[in-house]
């Protein structure tokens, strides 16, 4: 038991250099702030937003942005800003359960797959290439036409069509660490597999799963994007952004502000989230950063 | 590190400037587009493959044909294509008048017979000659379940009635009386000719290798992408002055314009209301405008509550604004609807005017009904963006009156199902009349007969039924106008449907292409336009 | 080494047939009844009836499925389409040409303007240079492939007027499609490229044979990126194989007709022949792809050539 607590405080140190050296990455930390400025945004997006989602004006369709629509306005006359500031729940919302989602049932494929070896293995990771092969966004149209359209098919798409991702990873990091020290004496303490694989195997090997979460989520939200962009999946009046751009595409002569907002947006989230990405991959491998 | 940071916000910057750089100059190009135009043409026309000497007329559509045999399928897209290589016993004349066309002159022998006198030497392109035989087989093939598409169209005719006189004369029978009947062998689809011998030597494959006696012939077809048709030199009627057609798909609206732009494409269908004016103003180009004969509606499943009570349903005709809802979504292209049969075709009841708006009255109508606080409910529209459009304004409207909806877009085979299953309550959908008579217009979505199949509300009403059997059988007549005009106010005061907007045609051509006339059906003759 | 591929060859089989059975069963739950849609709108319950018999599809799903599988493995059919009757391999081999031209002239330009640029951000790590180029590395990452097509179009089309929106037949029209969908390519390339070239660069031998005093230039070409190539080679491959199927979103921005969009389209119309056909195929040129890639590793580097027993 001993020699779990030490383990214990030294995982906490670890977590604590790692957030030191990510402090340090400015790109990163400017990644980090983006993100929980969008986690306020989603949050508090009532009193954020100057005017409701959904709230239609006829008389004012089009409207270039100005003072009182920081972003002009839409087809129905709808603020854009706050259809904007409401799509980063959607958005956030999408990103990290469908990620949730690949993660929980990759994680346990590639766990089980991972500390089991044998032919359970083989047949769990030949199951993952088959879904490998399937590129995913085509995987995640089929999916969706399938379950019929709402965003939480759409976020079961998205999330199965990234599991194969997941589960190899995992089994990989599990099959790093299932034969070191600890573990077998956790066996010998008479833990049984659950166990071990929860509280002592997965923590140890989070470094990897959480860098390829945080770009996950980029993609989960690219994806769910694109399939609302070709029309599949997000119902109106729902502010997500890609069927923002989708909405507004037929007027981009004209009134190119209806797709250029939602467009910055997205691009701006997953930057963040790609650069928090980046910069957590150096920090839990400081072997890489000299 | 601290530099890092900087070329990261410079970056973030110039982006952002570049962007916002392109949105403000957004007011120019609304005004200016037609100085840079010019030059936009000029520069696009060396860059495109380009037609030598301008002997290819190229049109850009919104679709891609599905079929070219014309009974596997009944879309606009394709009969756009079967128009140019196919003819019809008869076609309209500008009158809208039934005359001969591959057959010389017809008889009506009696209500239920009729006799069609072929033209001779009528050439199909695999070098055949038209025959009587051909004809009978055509119509044999159409009402047997080969033709499922067109079954509403052509399905009167009775395949044991169909009787070879001679090489050039045929008599063909109806199963019931049907003064539609005529008009209905006008439709590019379900009443052209075939030819027996290249249908069987093709089997499968003869929707890609269509053979007809058009002016023009198939040439190749480029899935998604594009088709070309050529001259046929046999053909009997007037030869076309270009010797080869090519029509491209082109689905987005906005790419559409652009290709007639800068002289990628002669012809553009289905320009997009906010294009309407750049290409006005632009001298190279032309917009061509004209009513079609289909009708978009709003309407309920008659068999669900709370829709089975008519005055739910006429609350929710007061708490639409109509008027409102056209105007926001097509911006003066088309027009709202009055009733169900299009105003371009015969008996459109004009006195019945326009769905009124009256909110207070539709809660009235709601607290009678019984329902003061209002209810929640489903709308179903297939993907076509402008039909979301208004059902997201609908959805707004009917919140007034306390009804709160929740819109699903749902693809046409999701939709068609969910219809047949009876799964709807409220829906957007369109419907066309394809043959120029209100029959067409009536019929298939009203006749009690026809639910879930065209009569998507389940609409049930003996005395409609009776009326529209009766309309079938009469020769056009006052009397015959008559009921017409009671059906179509009927409907509109039981309300199954509520009329939303008569559609218009909006076609973007350049200025050297003449005598391009579109047809009210959605699909166009292009093959006498003339190149100059 | 012919034996090793012979036995990757045959474990294609049965990811094939997982393929076929995943496709097979989404499809199975979707919506909307193949017999209706062969008969159109219209026609009548009894036809619709008769059809479903005659197709089967009224059969219990595994037998349903293990027609299919038998007549894809035995036969190599994968039937006609419903809409267009004519056999699902020629309605792909019409498209596929498209798509096949739009992802290889993406990862030509990718591999064109990715290593170089990887290379020298690597040698002049932390410059100005290598600082940008990782900016716009990551901002072509981040960038969704629709919004940055519809800008290019707007920019390069509308307001320049020097560019074609849509067609994918000259080679004009190909060149928006073709940095639209390679944005990301580039960007992945480039990152990738540069990372290897790290970590060769800090090998020992790159070292002694620089302290050797040998050409600068000669120790980059030859030595590290010789070796820096696998990884690089591995990502090109992979995002090949991604373009070939992932390019829906692109293929519709540019009206190019390609197999993303026949495969939304016949999803869209219920032609499930078509797409089963489809998603088979691209799952078979995705495993091709990567089969090719471990060829060309070990062409590469001789040492793995070793392994492949």
């Amino acid at each position: 038991m001993n020699t779990v607590k030490q383990k214990k405080n030294k995982k906490k140190s670890i977590w604590l250099d790692v957030w030191r050296r990510l402090r340090k990455n400015k790109m990163a930390v400017g990644g980090l702030v983006i993100i929980i400025l969008l986690f306020l945004t989603a949050i508090f997006a009532d009193w954020i937003a100057p005017y409701s989602y959904e709230s239609q004006d006829l008389l004012n369709m089009f409207q270039t942005p100005s003072f009182e629509h920081w972003f002009g306005t839409d087809e129905f006359g709808r603020d854009i800003f706050s259809r904007i500031v409401y799509g980063s729940r959607i958005s956030l919302e999408v990103g990290f359960i469908a990620v949730g989602i690949s993660l929980i049932i990759g994680g346990s494929i590639g766990a089980i797959a991972g500390y089991y070896g044998g032919r359970l293995e083989n047949l769990l990771m030949r199951c993952m290439d088959v879904l490998l092969a399937i590129p995913e966004i085509l995987l995640a149209i089929a999916i969706v036409a399938a379950l019929g359209p709402s965003i939480a098919n759409l976020m079961i798409a998205v999330g199965i069509s990234s599991i194969p991702g997941y589960a190899r990873l995992v089994r990989a990091s599990v099959m790093s660490i299932r034969e070191q020290e600890f573990i077998e004496a956790a066996r010998a303490a008479g833990s049984s597999d659950f166990r071990i694989i929860v509280k002592h195997i997965l923590p140890n090997c989070m470094a990897p799963i959480i860098v390829q979460a945080t770009i996950g989520v980029a993609i989960a939200i690219l994806t769910a994007a694109g399939l609302s962009f070709i029309g599949l999946g997000i119902q109106p009046p729902t502010p997500e952004w890609g069927s923002m751009l989708s909405g507004g595409r037929s007027y981009i002569r004209d009134y190119p502000h209806m797709t250029l907002f939602p467009g910055i947006a997205m691009m701006v989230t997953i930057l963040a989230l790609n650069l928090l990405g980046d910069g957590l991959r150096d920090a839990l491998d400081p072997k890489l950063k000299n | 590190m601290r530099k890092k940071i900087s070329i990261f916000l410079v970056g973030v910057l110039l982006l952002v400037t570049a962007l916002t750089g392109c949105s403000s100059a957004k007011p120019e190009a609304a005004s200016g587009a037609e100085s840079t135009n010019g030059s936009e043409a000029a520069s696009g026309a060396e860059t495109t493959p380009a037609a030598p000497a301008k002997d290819t007329l190229i049109v850009a559509t919104g679709y891609d044909a599905k079929s070219l045999d014309p009974h596997a399928t009944n879309d606009v897209a394709s009969s756009n294509i079967m128009e140019q290589i196919y003819d019809t016993l008869v076609v309209l004349n500008s009158s809208n008048e039934v005359v001969g066309s591959l057959a010389e002159k017809f008889e009506v022998i009696d209500e239920l017979t009729y006799k069609f006198y072929l033209k001779k030497g009528v050439k199909f392109h695999n070098g055949e000659e038209l025959k009587a035989a051909d004809v009978a087989y055509t119509f044999k093939r159409a009402t047997s379940p080969i033709g499922g598409s067109i079954a509403h169209i052509v399905g009167d005719i009775d395949p044991e009635g169909l009787e070879i006189v001679d090489d050039y004369t045929i008599i063909v029978r109806i199963k019931t009386p049907n003064s539609a009947f005529l008009p209905s062998l006008t439709h590019k689809g379900g009443g052209v000719i075939l030819n027996e011998k290249a249908v069987e030597a093709a089997g499968d494959a003869y929707a890609m290798n269509p053979v007809g006696t058009g002016p023009f012939k198939f040439e190749s077809w480029a899935k998604g992408d594009q088709i070309v048709l050529t001259r046929f030199d046999e053909y009997y009627g007037e030869k076309p002055s270009f010797s080869k057609m090519v029509i491209r798909a082109i689905p987005e609206a906005t790419n559409r314009t652009i290709e007639l732009e800068s002289g990628g494409v002669d012809i553009a269908y289905d320009i997009a209301t906010n294009d309407i004016t750049r290409i006005e103003e632009n001298k190279d180009l032309k917009i061509i405008r004209k009513m079609a004969n289909s009708t978009t509606y709003f309407a309920f499943n008659t068999l669900k509550a709370p829709f089975d009570d008519i005055k739910v349903r006429q609350a929710i005709e007061y708490a639409i604004d109509t008027e409102t809802i056209v105007q926001a979504v097509w911006r003066g292209v088309g027009a709202p609807a009055v009733g169900p049969v299009p105003p371009n075709i015969k008996y459109f009841n004009n006195a019945l005017g326009k769905p009124t708006y009256d909110v207070e009255k539709a809660k009235a109508l709601l607290v009678e009904a019984g329902y003061p606080d209002g209810f929640t409910a489903k709308i179903w529209t297939n993907d076509k963006k402008a039909r979301i459009d208004m059902c997201t304004i609908i959805q707004n409207q009917l919140a007034e009156i306390g009804i709160k909806t929740e819109i699903q877009v749902l693809e046409w085979g999701a939709y068609l199902e969910g219809i047949k299953n009876g799964d709807h309550e409220m829906f957007m959908v369109g419907w066309s009349t394809q043959t120029p008579d209100p029959d067409m217009s009536l019929y298939g979505p009203f006749h009690s007969s026809q639910k879930g199949k065209n009569n998507f509300s389940y609409y049930d009403n003996p005395k409609v039924d009776a009326l529209l059997e009766e309309g079938r059988k009469l020769a056009d007549s006052k009397e015959r106008q008559a009921i017409y005009e009671e059906l179509q106010t009927i409907i509109r005061e039981e309300a199954p449907w509520i009329v939303m907007e008569n559609s218009e045609t909006v076609v973007g051509v350049r200025s050297n292409i003449e005598g391009f006339d579109p047809s009210p059906f959605g699909y166009h003759v292009l093959y006498n336009v003339t190149i100059k | 080494m012919l034996k090793y591929f012979a036995r990757r060859i045959l474990m294609l089989i049965p990811v094939i047939l997982g393929v076929a059975f995943i496709v097979f069963f989404l499809l199975y739950i979707t919506p909307g009844d193949p017999a209706r849609i062969i008969l159109g709108d219209q026609a009548t319950e009894e036809s619709v009836l008769q059809l479903r018999e005659e197709m089967g599809l009224n059969d219990p799903f595994f037998v349903r499925f293990g027609k299919y599988a038998y007549n894809l493995v035995v036969n190599q059919d994968v039937g006609k389409s419903y809409v267009t009757k004519r056999p699902v391999w020629d309605e792909i081999m019409t498209v596929f040409p498209a798509t096949l031209k739009l992802a290889g002239s993406s990862i030509l330009l990718a591999l064109l303007i990715g290593i170089p640029i990887g290379i020298i951000s690597a040698i002049k790590q932390y410059s100005i240079f290598d600082n940008v180029t990782m900016l716009f590395a990551l901002i072509g990452i981040s960038m969704p492939v629709f919004w940055l097509g519809l800008l290019l179009i707007l920019l390069f089309s509308v307001k320049l007027g020097w560019l074609p929106s849509s067609g994918y037949t000259t080679l004009n029209a190909m060149i928006l499609p073709a940095v639209a969908l390679g944005a990301q390519s580039i960007a992945i390339i480039t990152r990738m490229t540069r990372s290897s070239m790290l970590e060769v660069i800090r090998m020992d031998y790159i070292r002694m044979a620089r302290s050797k005093g040998q050409d600068e230039n000669k120790v980059v070409f030859k030595h590290a990126l010789g070796n820096a190539l696998i990884p690089i080679i591995t990502i090109a491959g992979l995002q090949f194989g991604r373009l070939l199927g992932g390019a829906v979103l692109t293929e519709s921005i540019f009206s190019i007709p390609g197999i993303g969009r026949l495969m939304v389209e016949s999803i869209k119309m219920r032609d499930f022949p078509v797409v089963q056909g489809g998603v088979l195929f691209v799952a078979i040129s995705f495993s091709l792809v990567n089969l090719l890639v471990d060829l060309l590793y070990a062409y590469v580097d001789p040492r793995i050539k070793s392994q492949y027993k």
